[in-house]
């Protein structure tokens, strides 16, 4: 990865005076990874301790696993194909209002997700401001899997489109002209040149965002309900599991935990190779 | 209410109250959350918490509520009788397992197997849509007019939903009556505090206030 050679090449192993100050930096280094990797740890060695392996093969766990994924996948799938162009015009184009419409799409990141399953609920709600509408076509979305992919695109697009924007943004307009230049249209242009280069901050922005969807749990509960199979996504689960068997709940975390995880790794690993493969 | 009164009562003191599932509670009781009382909605949780030695003397029972249907005030799917939550197509919401209002509704299901047929308990889960934290949040599904109907107490229906929500009531012989204990705890910081909450809630004055909330009296 592009960023982290910068960061490797620019951090000096300090001498003299500035031991003071890189030691404290470096023990606030060792607090922060202890803070994070004890709860983490604390999970693992639970499941161990009470042989709670089993939970994860539950069918609650199961349906709650390929639920998340089914819902993460297409929230994914719309976010890209509505986001990323959203984002470039975010990014090139000036316009009156394009302030405004920044603020607002970033307004569901500070939103607690619990007032944003208020929000949803009351929007597209049976009696709500757009539901009582679709109602009268038979058309109800609470209680619904399409409930719960709206609540995690509701929360999770601002991390795509903002990162995404921000990638498109530090695209030279130059490369960009150059292309037009030798010919390539604008379809072309977008697909072989910008996206391209905008590359590194796409995939940040999709990880991050569906980091975000797969965590989603108030937006969720609150808009789409909760019901194995259909609403109840992994972290719905966790609660409700936390409800009357913590074993389950853990071994429910743990799961996540190392599916989260995988993830993770695999899009590092694929961006780190597809990076160097155009370099 | 009670808890302005207790303030009142013993000056300095600030009463903390915590409102979640009775299965909620016990497990947070379980794993240690600072609590002076337990208040439960169902028996089990305060058996649980009893046999665990969680319990600082003998729970006793300070209120009692019946089970009960709530529908939205246009009532959608128009259920005028209870054995109508059994019809096709009613979005029912339930609270989740091993909640307790939850656990009563299955019971009621059960019994009225006898009166309704063998289908009825089955048809009527089979419209269950959501499994909601707890039976106010269930509540609150069919306030909001999501939700066709719910089971919930005759306590839940308070007076800031009753312009929305209209109540169809369980057959008395398909009912049950649950019976809300209440202990002090083990662990409780201040045990004599705790004692007095158990005494004004159970007093006169207490069971007085709970009634205003469409509670039955324990005795």
């Amino acid at each position: 990865m592009k960023g982290r050679d910068k960061v490797g090449s620019s951090i000096r192993l300090p001498r003299g005076s500035d031991t003071l100050a890189s030691g404290l930096a470096v023990a606030s280094l060792a607090l922060l990874v202890g803070f994070v990797s004890l709860p983490l740890l604390s999970l693992v060695v639970w499941t161990v301790d009470k042989g709670t392996w089993r939970a994860m093969a539950s069918p609650v766990a199961v349906d709650a696993l390929l639920l998340s994924l089914r819902t993460t996948a297409i929230t994914m799938a719309i976010l890209l194909l509505i986001g990323t162009p959203a984002a470039y015009v975010l990014a090139r184009a000036e316009f009156r209002g394009s302030r405004v419409i920044n603020t607002l799409i970033d307004i569901p990141v500070v939103l607690p997700p619990s007032a944003a399953g208020i929000a949803l609920l009351l929007a597209f709600g049976r009696l709500g401001l757009v539901g009582q509408y679709l109602n009268v076509f038979g058309i109800t979305l609470s209680f619904t899997t399409v409930a719960v992919v709206m609540a995690e695109v509701f929360v999770a697009a601002p991390f795509y489109v903002r990162q995404a924007a921000t990638g498109f943004g530090a695209v030279d307009r130059a490369v960009e002209e150059a292309a037009m230049v030798d010919g390539a249209g604008h379809w072309r242009r977008f697909f072989r040149v910008t996206i391209p280069l905008a590359l590194p901050a796409l995939v940040a922005g999709a990880l991050t965002a569906w980091a975000r969807a797969l965590g989603e749990f108030g937006a969720t509960i609150i808009f789409a309900g909760s019901f194995r199979g259909v609403t109840q996504t992994i972290p719905l689960a966790i609660f409700a599991e936390f409800q009357r068997d913590l074993d389950a709940a853990v071994a429910l975390s743990v799961l996540v935990l190392g599916f989260a995880f995988a993830v993770i790794l695999a899009v590092r690993y694929l961006t780190a190779r597809s990076t160097k493969d155009r370099a | 209410m009670l808890a302005n009164r207790f303030e009142e009562q013993n000056p300095g003191v600030k009463v903390k109250q915590s409102f979640e599932s009775s299965s909620t509670l016990l497990t947070q009781i379980q794993q240690g959350a600072p609590a002076d009382v337990f208040a439960s909605a169902a028996e089990e949780e305060m058996n649980t918490a009893v046999k665990e030695g969680l319990v600082n003397g003998e729970p006793e029972v300070f209120v009692k509520n019946r089970e009960i249907v709530m529908v939205p005030k246009d009532n959608p799917a128009n259920i005028r009788r209870f054995r109508d939550v059994a019809k096709p197509d009613v979005k029912l919401v339930l609270a989740g397992k091993d909640v307790p209002a939850a656990d009563y509704a299955l019971e009621i299901l059960d019994k009225a197997k006898g009166e309704y047929g063998a289908d009825f308990e089955k048809d009527v889960l089979s419209n269950v849509v959501s499994r909601e934290s707890d039976v106010r949040a269930s509540v609150n599904r069919v306030v909001v007019g999501d939700a066709d109907a719910t089971f919930g107490y005759a306590s839940d229906y308070t007076p800031d939903i009753r312009d929305r929500v209209e109540i169809v009531r369980i057959p008395p012989d398909l009912n049950i009556v649950a019976t809300y204990p209440i202990a002090a705890l083990e662990d409780a910081k201040s045990p004599e505090l705790a004692k007095k909450w158990v005494e004004l809630v159970t007093s006169e004055e207490g069971q007085g206030v709970l009634q205003k909330w469409n509670f039955e009296p324990a005795a």
